[in-house]
């Protein structure tokens, strides 16, 4: 029988770790719908103020306070988001194509230097940020080349196709190499191997690995950070700005916009993986 | 007599031009210590239109090498495969006119079991409606009908074995090559496996070539069995050929149990060489252009021992007895000495206990001796 006292210990560790992960999160969420303007420790009644001045739909005149440059404006705002989402958009295509093909690469031909090339796939996600930021930097200024959102597509692709070529080299070694013989065998040619058999069953994992690069590329702000020219500010660069200007209750709105986008793009990946149960 | 048909071609008397036709297949693999091991070291084989041929061996004996070579998944380092007449060599695999069963079944698990079957045909453009109908005709016969719109993952073992079998079958190869494709069922499932393949093989007039490490299944299915060893052909023949008259010692042990005995020919009699064992064990077998004083490898199988009266024969000591229903399997140890021999006798009221003094007597006809020079 089960040791009810064990039982309660274990219940309670395991709600105070979940407590200990999203408290944080719990808190932002609350105070981005707190009416007080200056001190979001003090609960002065329910508002929606902070998300409708995000949009610019906020009637600013007799607001003084808000009307501060806390969002400098909600053109801008927007306009960093619209550089993250083409930047994540860009880089997941590019690193999910690359990622996979070298994974398959990998994993089905035997050539000289393949160890090596493997180690070198992943140097970049050992790397730390910083590192790569300023060296990125460096070799973009080296060659003359003007800071934009390519600059930011290229420097997310160095690291993020590591990210997707482990998750799909992962998926591909559990799946049985003769499979793709067993394809060939019945007169499938390399290509429609590829198309009909190969990739349908590594599917689940570039779907991974793809999210994966999309919510990394979103949420980078570090090497993005040295790599960003003036006009392609992304909102993670945008948002650490707004915060060196002091921690302000549109930014507990935006994170909290920014939860909920994450939420749904999890939960999206979980149910297109629930859609194919198979192995 | 289509054995003895067979067993000409195989030395290459007979005329007329087998389906697959092997010669001289040489293929070796570098190790990770950076040795080479051989895996086939000059192997010739032919298989007719409609014969079941089986490659039996240990494992490294070079008998899927053999298979994948035939398949296309390996390249032979010399050595030449024709089917139908025509070097298969610069074909890929995709294009040569064979299908696999493989150990694994490799079945496509997004994939129903009806697009499964259906893939040979998918992939050469074949219309929707007529590989419909050659689909559920290919269930049918494996007797899976009703299952296609299933998910492999959703069948039982032997099932998808059977589906395995309907997708290789559905281009209607004119060979199958079937990689030890029973191994994973268990023993009732494998016995039923075994006389629906013959079954189907037989009927669908194509060639098998089968691999397996199993001596019993290939005894139950083949026209003829290829018994290989250590990359080369060590003897080809027909089951009972091959059980009855194995040339060398490998072959006598490999393929069921086997006594084993180094005599001497002591005189000639007739047709019959009368033989003795170093420990004075005497036996009789056909001469077969024996002369006294040779030294020969004597092969006689369990069944062919019986229990004699006292005196008569090998008197020896029952070491152990084991109860196999309708048979009995005994360990008996020779009084004059040497190894204990393997007897298998009809369980009766007489059955003898362990420790029991019995005298073996056995069937000159049935005794056997090896080719090879001990």
């Amino acid at each position: 029988m089960r040791n009810p006292a064990g039982w309660l210990l274990l219940t309670a560790l395991s709600l105070l770790f979940f407590a200990f992960i999203y408290a944080p999160l719990l808190v932002i969420v609350g105070y981005s719908f707190n009416a007080n303007p200056v001190n979001m420790m003090v609960w002065d009644g329910f508002t929606l103020d902070w998300y409708r001045g995000l949009f610019g739909l906020r009637d600013r005149t007799g607001d003084a306070l808000s009307r501060a440059a806390y969002v400098e404006s909600t053109d801008q705002l927007l306009a960093a988001l619209r550089n993250s989402l083409i930047v994540a958009a860009c880089t997941t295509a590019i690193s999910t194509v690359i990622g996979t093909a070298t994974a398959i690469a990998l994993a089905r031909h035997r050539f000289r230097l393949r160890r090596l090339y493997e180690g070198l796939m992943l140097m970049p996600m050992m790397m730390p940020d910083i590192v790569l930021g300023i060296g990125l930097l460096i070799f973009f200024v080296s060659l003359g080349m003007q800071l934009s959102l390519l600059t930011i597509i290229i420097g997310h692709c160095t690291f993020l196709t590591s990210y997707v070529f482990i998750v799909v080299q992962a998926r591909i070694a559990g799946i049985d190499p003769a499979l793709e013989e067993a394809a060939a065998d019945l007169g499938a040619s390399e290509w429609v191997t590829l198309r009909k058999v190969l990739l349908p069953q590594l599917a689940p994992g570039i779907l991974g690995g793809a999210l994966l690069a999309f919510v990394i590329s979103m949420d980078d702000l570090v090497i993005t950070y040295f790599i960003a020219g003036t006009g392609s500010t992304t909102l993670p660069v945008f948002i650490f700005g707004m915060i060196r200007r002091g921690v302000k209750p549109e930014i507990n709105a935006i994170a909290t916009l920014i939860i909920l986008a994450s939420v749904l793009i999890a939960a999206l990946g979980l149910w297109l993986r629930s859609r194919r149960i198979d192995r | 007599m289509t054995a003895q048909v067979r067993g000409l071609r195989q030395d290459g008397a007979a005329g007329m031009a087998a389906l697959l036709e092997i010669r001289g297949a040489r293929r070796s693999f570098a190790t990770p210590e950076g040795g080479r091991v051989t895996a086939l070291d000059g192997v010739d084989l032919d298989v007719g239109a409609n014969e079941f041929v089986t490659l039996l061996g240990p494992s490294g004996c070079g008998k899927t090498t053999l298979l994948r070579a035939i398949s296309g998944f390996e390249a032979l380092d010399a050595g030449t495969i024709r089917l139908d007449g025509q070097d298969v060599a610069p074909l890929p695999p995709f294009r040569r006119p064979v299908n696999t069963v493989f150990q694994s079944y490799a079945l496509f698990g997004h994939m129903s079991v009806a697009r499964n079957v259906g893939f040979a045909l998918e992939v050469r453009g074949v219309p929707r409606a007529e590989r419909d109908r050659a689909v559920a005709e290919a269930l049918e016969k494996v007797g899976l009908a009703g299952f296609g719109a299933r998910r492999p993952a959703q069948l039982s073992g032997g099932q998808r074995q059977r589906v395995a079998l309907a997708r290789a079958l559905i281009a209607r190869p004119r060979l199958l090559l079937l990689d030890e494709p029973l191994s994973a069922l268990d023993r009732g499932l494998r016995q039923q496996m075994q006389i629906e393949l013959k079954t189907l093989q037989h009927g669908l007039g194509i060639a098998f070539v089968f691999v397996t490490h199993d001596q019993e299944e290939a005894l139950t299915m083949s026209d003829r069995i290829v018994v290989m060893r250590a990359g080369r052909v060590e003897q080809t023949g027909t089951p009972r050929e091959i059980y009855r008259r194995p040339r060398t010692r490998f072959v006598a042990e490999f393929v069921g149990e086997t006594n084993l005995f180094e005599t001497v020919v002591e005189r000639i009699e007739g047709s019959q060489a009368r033989l003795r064992t170093p420990e004075g064990l005497a036996f009789t077998a056909p001469a077969r252009g024996l002369a006294p004083g040779a030294r020969a490898t004597l092969v006689l199988r369990p069944a062919d021992f019986s229990l004699g009266a006292a005196g008569a024969g090998i008197a020896g000591r029952v070491e152990r007895a084991v109860y196999l229903g309708q048979d009995l399997h005994l360990l008996v140890r020779p009084e004059a000495g040497g190894p204990a021999i393997r007897v298998t006798v009809r369980d009766g009221a007489a059955a003898p206990e362990p420790g029991a003094k019995v005298s073996l007597v056995h069937d000159a006809d049935a005794a056997h001796l090896l080719e090879e020079a001990e």
